[in-house]
């Protein structure tokens, strides 16, 4: 009764919170050079990611790991289209472990970040990752991926 | 005579250590395939391979990781 009470209160309060963020809409699609860089960044800091792609509000991939991809477009849009039509409702995050490893994909401002991985990453992390990758995409006044801002006297 | 105090400090954190990597042990052997969804204001889905919705998203969850491929080596 009381983790029920706790969280409907999270939710409530919480609500307020997350509308004032800068998540919304991106006001324009980021560049394809700085979806590189973020898939780059999230490449360094996942150990286990085995590849990844960032999609834009039309579908375009904007950065992808490998030769492929206009497949990995394709295909992070059916397993988009999959997980709506699972509910009839627009998911925010998916997670699907396999024996062949695992799948990550999350929406957010407007863009979409898949990524695959070795079984046992850790989803939590790797979610926060992906997340924070496309609101940083998405609010270029965040900073450069990593969060290190150009400091006074250098260019 | 007594055991010292830190020798009993360090036997609680080697028994919490122990039960920790025994959990992940069981938990490699026994986690089976999943497919979760997560919805607005934190609200996840399961849904099981055999279902219609999952064996779906299980297929295309097939397909990224084929596009995907083995790890790039560091």
């Amino acid at each position: 009764m009381a983790t029920v009470m706790i969280q409907e209160a999270r939710a409530r309060v919480t609500v307020g919170i997350f509308a004032d963020m800068p998540d919304a809409a991106a006001a324009a699609p980021p560049s394809e050079e700085s979806a590189a860089a973020a898939l780059e960044f999230l490449a360094e800091m996942s150990p286990d990611l085995r590849g990844a792609a960032i999609v834009g509000p039309e579908g375009e991939v904007l950065a992808a790991t490998g030769e492929e991809r206009e497949r990995w477009g394709k295909d992070a849009a059916t397993l988009f289209a999959a997980a709506d039509e699972a509910e009839g409702v627009a998911v925010e995050q998916v997670h699907i472990a396999t024996e062949q490893g695992e799948v990550f994909a999350i929406r957010n401002a407007g863009l979409a970040a898949v990524s695959v991985t070795d079984r046992f990453a850790l989803a939590s992390l790797m979610l926060f990752d992906l997340r924070s990758a496309l609101r940083r995409l998405a609010s270029p006044n965040l900073g450069p991926p990593g969060g290190t801002q150009p400091r006074k006297g250098e260019a | 005579m007594p055991a010292k105090p830190h020798r009993i400090l360090l036997d609680r954190v080697s028994a919490y250590a122990d039960e920790a990597a025994a959990f992940m042990r069981r938990r490699r052997v026994a986690r089976r395939p999943f497919a979760r969804l997560y919805y607005p204001h934190g609200r996840s889905a399961d849904h099981a391979q055999d279902s219609r919705a999952g064996a779906e998203l299980f297929v295309a969850a097939g397909r990224l990781i084929e596009v995907a491929g083995e790890k790039p080596k560091r």
